[in-house]
């Protein structure tokens, strides 16, 4: 066995768990290495040292304050579990009313949805505009307009506006013939 | 008569109750518990409360906190033992808290300078402290060597790597299994196996020049 083997199996060697060939191996490596042989009483040395650390105890109220808090956590727990439990019910109670209220939603709107009656705004009649007879250069209506001293677009323009009625093609007739 | 008789009753019987509980393993302890016997959970505690403090004190080094981490260990144990799996040990399900919440506590502190000066400010208080004999029987200059030895021990585990003293901890002081110790610490066997043979080597050498 060599130094590497010996540091790589002195866990289990310390804490005894080597199977007894490797045992009688490790301990014929401690007699004949100097060095291995202190290193291992140096951690044997010092891990008694641990070992021998005297134990803290719990303070005196360490049991008082924990059973304190062990105390409020068993409160907790049962407001949780009466939350819980209420909020199952209200769950049902909300899920009641939530059908109710669609189910009137669904009423009103299906009620909502069917035809009614048009309401359409009065109708203001008005008369039918005129049928609109063009003017044309020869009309007898621009040559009275002429006659009459008026220019002669301002008087097609005119004769234009004018009712129809005066401009009458018969009405204009008549007046030619006189 | 009859109310005094009734005490009496009822005395003997939280006696015996308590008798039971105490031959009982922790195993049935729990299914004792979680069958409606609520004086189990004080058996619990009665059980662990000193050896996980002294594991929690180890690792962290601060005493008042590792009272407050015991507590909320055997808090989460009795909020979430009905989530505990019984084929399991229990000790290894306990340990395993303890060893997360130290674990966040020296995190913590890593995060928060404050802490660390108010912890460092602490054990200057400590230095400052007259000597207090706890063993009157010694002549003082004993007594001064074993205090002193005692805080050499307690600051060389301090300096481990947070790692390697967690492993060293709990099989030196708390001598659980390698198996065990890999269950707690979430690694393999191999790693705790180097993990110890690392904490061992250090350990003896940084406390080798104040015993020798």
């Amino acid at each position: 066995m060599d130094c590497r083997e010996f540091s790589d199996k002195h866990v289990a060697f310390v804490d005894d768990t080597l199977a007894g060939i490797e045992l009688v191996r490790m301990q014929r490596h401690i007699a004949e290495c100097e060095c291995c042989a202190k290193q291992d009483a140096k951690i044997r040395r010092a891990l008694l040292l641990f070992r021998n650390l005297p134990s803290i105890e719990p303070s005196a109220d360490f049991s008082e304050r924990l059973h304190a808090r062990l105390r409020r956590e068993a409160q907790c727990e049962n407001l949780l579990a009466t939350t819980q439990r209420n909020l199952r019910r209200g769950a049902i109670a909300a899920t009641l009313a939530s059908a109710a209220m669609l189910g009137y939603i669904a009423t009103t709107l299906y009620h909502s949805q069917t035809p009614r009656d048009l309401v359409m705004p009065p109708v203001v009649a008005t008369l039918p505009e005129a049928d609109f007879i063009p003017i044309t250069t020869s009309s007898p209506a621009i040559v009275t307009s002429v006659s009459a001293g008026l220019s002669i677009w301002p008087a097609a323009l005119f004769a234009e506006q004018v009712p129809v009625r005066f401009a009458h093609s018969k009405l204009e007739l008549a007046n030619y013939t006189r | 008569m009859a109310e005094i008789v009734r005490k009496r009753a009822v005395a003997v019987e939280g006696a015996s109750v308590r008798e039971r509980l105490q031959a009982m393993d922790d195993s049935a302890v729990v299914t004792a518990f979680l069958g409606g016997e609520e004086r189990a959970f004080s058996e619990l505690v009665t059980r662990y409360q000193t050896r996980l403090l002294n594991f929690v004190y180890r690792t962290i080094g601060d005493r008042e906190k590792a009272e407050d981490l015991v507590q909320e260990v055997f808090i989460r144990v009795y909020r979430h033992l009905h989530r505990f799996d019984r084929s399991k040990k229990f000790s290894t399900w306990v340990y395993t808290i303890a060893s997360n919440l130290a674990k966040n506590e020296l995190r913590n502190r890593s995060r928060n300078p404050l802490v660390l000066f108010q912890t460092v400010q602490k054990n200057f208080q400590d230095e400052d402290r007259p000597l207090q004999f706890e063993d009157t029987t010694s002549r003082p200059d004993d007594m001064y060597r074993k205090r002193h030895l005692r805080e050499i021990v307690e600051e060389t585990v301090a300096k481990l790597p947070e790692h390697h003293r967690n492993v060293f901890i709990l099989r030196e002081l708390e001598g659980k299994s390698y198996e065990e110790i890999a269950e707690i610490t979430e690694c393999n066997l191999g790693t705790v196996k180097s993990r110890l043979n690392r904490a061992r080597n250090s350990f003896a050498e940084i406390i080798a020049p104040y015993v020798d």
